[in-house]
């Protein structure tokens, strides 16, 4: 297995850390409500009323810090796709809060809810996509439905992780609700919880009381959260990549100690989504290879206090699947993966700065991740993979081809692209010059030629339906 | 005639004191404050307008330039007759309900704040209602929404129908943004104009006042 790659040197990290630390206990977290306020001064913060702050003293912040569970597993429904966060192993995924899709005859519309049963039936059944986060807004649904209509969608048509934003305490119950009735009881569906909740603070330094409210529910039910930062250096974090990630790592474990405070033990991964603004036109850039940089150091700062890490990657400023979002997209989810961490978003079907998707730009990027999966498997070197029996026994001159040891080792050895073009010139010519997006499409209308099946009984969705009367149905 | 090379220079720069102290030395030496606002600040902003349009300067040091002109034409306010020689045009701002994000609108104050609008800057969460009452208390030109969540953006629809119920509607320009906002969007629920970032924001709103 290859070393983990690493964007700061050990000294790097504890200066960054040291960094945040002094933010969270000089400068504090802005919290707009007195019972919170409260709750965590008597827990151990220190407050102030009159500038609505809670300060982090360092024994409190490292206390609390210890609560939080190292590992943890986001179930998925079959059983057989459960990412385990903290056991060293790299878990790709994709993102949300897209609005707009780039249809296959290159057009560009609003995103709507069959767009979500789309993209969770095609990440239900693309390999290297671990988890499914509720991909678009659907513009077709009231604002106060869109959350658990997201999350319906989401589960009927994959039986992976699901993650999603949530707008409120609200919506969160009846997420929970529909949750409950999927799993069969209460007590089931927290054992083996197989949805999860993305929150953000707003940066900089700022937790609002609707978000602290979800990450209690949260945690009192046992179901995983992250408090995600998103800040933009130049904007809302120093324009400097380490005042950024001093920022960012302040934000993201006030986050995870302030969950630990109110619910001691509950799952909760650092967030990190490290973003820079253009400061020439100030364009927001979701696709910076600073925010790559930021996005694989932020993996470091996580892992020095042993927590999981909601991590980004695989993303790109390109409005279409070019040379560019192949660049920009290797860059990061190279980086994030080899830094190690346990559950990358936002790595798969994403353009335009995070704010674009296409259904072939995830089946691009699964195959892309493939790649990313090899390099992270490394190079082996016991004996079997030095061959030196092998070489010894083919001798000068010969070659390999025929080899048992070649047959027996090709399959794993090597990873093999289904989309990208790899073959004599003439041959692809004479195949009429195929590229990695027409395969895309191909493989697309092979994977999900028409309506797939749902993945919930049709007597749940009865019931599903007589529960929760303003969940709408989708056309394909 | 009265030289403003120095002023104009610091105005260039971003240097705010030496600015202030040429625009002081301006008035004690007997220039009118309209012509140190139009021949001095005036004139160096339309400098570093151009420079900025050519790609020479960006953002951060336009921002700082316009900050410094600000801080001069507060020196100068005093001596105007009247308030409206010194501002383009009102502003009221805000980030709609629901919404806690506030840097695009900030990005859009700090701009418009330097192309010599007035702000009237509503904070966030911003319900119609407070939309309409402001409109109603102020004189102002422009009425300015941001949203960076897309389930936020209906209420831009709200606040629109608000101004139109309270006949206020007619009084000033209504302008939206926000990164799930789109052109398309800012047409179905008829808004004047849609701006797809803060730079474009400023040449939208002179559009829609029609002034240079």
């Amino acid at each position: 297995m290859p070393d983990a790659f690493r964007m700061l040197s050990e000294q790097d990290v504890e200066t960054i850390d040291r960094a945040a630390r002094r933010l969270l206990e000089e400068v504090g977290i802005r919290v707009r409500d007195e019972g919170f306020r409260d709750r965590l001064e008597k827990a151990g913060a220190e407050t102030d009323a009159a500038a609505q702050i809670v300060r982090f003293p360092a024994g409190w912040l490292d206390q609390t810090l210890s609560q939080a569970p190292s590992a943890f597993t986001l179930h998925a429904r079959d059983g057989a796709d459960d990412v385990s966060l903290g056991s060293g192993r790299v878990a790709f995924g994709n993102g949300g809060r897209v609005f707009r899709i780039l249809d296959r005859d290159g057009t560009y519309r609003g995103t709507t809810l069959a767009d979500v049963a789309r993209t969770a039936a095609l990440v239900d059944r693309l390999e290297r996509l671990r988890f499914y986060i509720v991909a678009c807004h659907p513009e077709n649904v009231p604002a106060e439905d869109e959350v658990l209509n997201g999350f319906h969608q989401a589960l009927l048509f994959t039986s992976k992780h699901v993650m999603g934003g949530c707008d409120s305490l609200a919506s969160l119950e009846k997420i929970r609700a529909l949750a409950v009735l999927l799993a069969g009881s209460e007590e089931a569906f927290r054992k083996a919880p197989f949805l999860s909740i993305i929150t953000n603070p707003i940066s900089p330094l700022t937790l609002d009381p609707e978000t602290l409210k979800m990450l209690q529910y949260c945690g009192t039910h046992g179901i995983p959260a992250t408090c995600a930062p998103a800040p933009i250096a130049g904007a809302t974090a120093p324009a400097t990549l380490g005042g950024t990630l001093s920022q960012l790592h302040a934000e993201a474990l006030a986050g995870v100690a302030v969950t630990q405070a109110l619910v001691p033990g509950a799952k909760v991964l650092y967030g990190a989504v490290a973003t820079a603004m253009d400061l020439r036109k100030m364009d927001f850039t979701l696709g910076s290879v600073e925010g790559a940089m930021m996005n694989a150091a932020a993996v470091q700062l996580a892992r020095r206090y042993g927590l999981p890490i909601y991590a980004s990657a695989g993303l790109t400023e390109a409005k279409e699947a070019n040379f560019q979002a192949g660049f920009e997209k290797a860059v990061s989810s190279l980086m994030v993966g080899m830094a190690g961490a346990d559950f990358i978003h936002l790595a798969a079907g994403m353009l335009d700065s995070g704010n674009t998707i296409s259904l072939e730009q995830y089946v691009i990027d699964d195959e892309c991740l493939g790649m990313v999966h090899r390099v992270l498997d490394g190079i082996g070197t016991d004996d079997d993979a030095l061959g030196v029996d092998v070489v010894k026994q083919v001798g000068p001159g010969g070659n390999f081809v025929m080899e048992d040891h070649t047959i027996d080792h090709m399959m794993e050895e090597f990873f093999y692209p289904d989309l990208m073009v790899r073959s004599n010139f003439d041959v692809w010519d004479q195949g009429g010059r195929p590229t990695t997006l027409s395969r895309a499409r191909d493989k697309l209308d092979d994977i999900l030629p028409g309506t797939p099946a749902a993945k919930i009984e049709p007597a749940q969705r009865d019931e599903i339906r007589k529960r929760f009367p303003r969940l709408l149905d989708v056309t394909w | 005639m009265t030289d403003f090379e120095a002023l104009q220079e610091a105005v260039g720069k971003g240097d705010v004191a030496t600015a202030k102290t040429e625009t002081e030395k301006g008035l004690s030496g007997g220039a009118g404050a309209q012509s140190i606002l139009d021949d001095g600040l005036i004139a160096a902003m339309k400098v570093v307008g151009d420079r900025f349009s050519a790609g020479k300067i960006f953002v951060p040091q336009m921002l700082r330039s316009a900050k410094t002109m600000q801080a001069c034409v507060d020196l100068l306010r005093p001596h105007f007759d009247a308030e409206a020689a010194a501002s383009r045009g009102t502003m009221i701002i805000g980030s709609v309900k629901g919404d806690l994000h506030d840097i695009g609108k900030n990005l859009v104050s700090m701009m418009m704040g330097g192309a010599g609008f007035e702000i009237v800057d509503l904070g966030v969460d911003v319900p119609p209602e407070r939309y309409v009452q402001k409109a109603r208390e102020t004189e102002a030109d422009l009425l300015g929404m941001s949203a960076l969540l897309a389930t936020t953006m209906t209420s831009m629809k709200d606040t629109i129908s608000a101004l139109h119920k309270a006949g206020l509607r007619k009084k000033l320009k209504v302008m939206v943004g926000g990164a799930p906002v789109t052109e398309r969007y800012a047409r179905e629920i008829k808004a004047d104009a849609y701006a797809p970032d803060a730079g474009s924001a400023v040449s939208e709103a002179k559009k829609l006042l029609g002034i240079e």
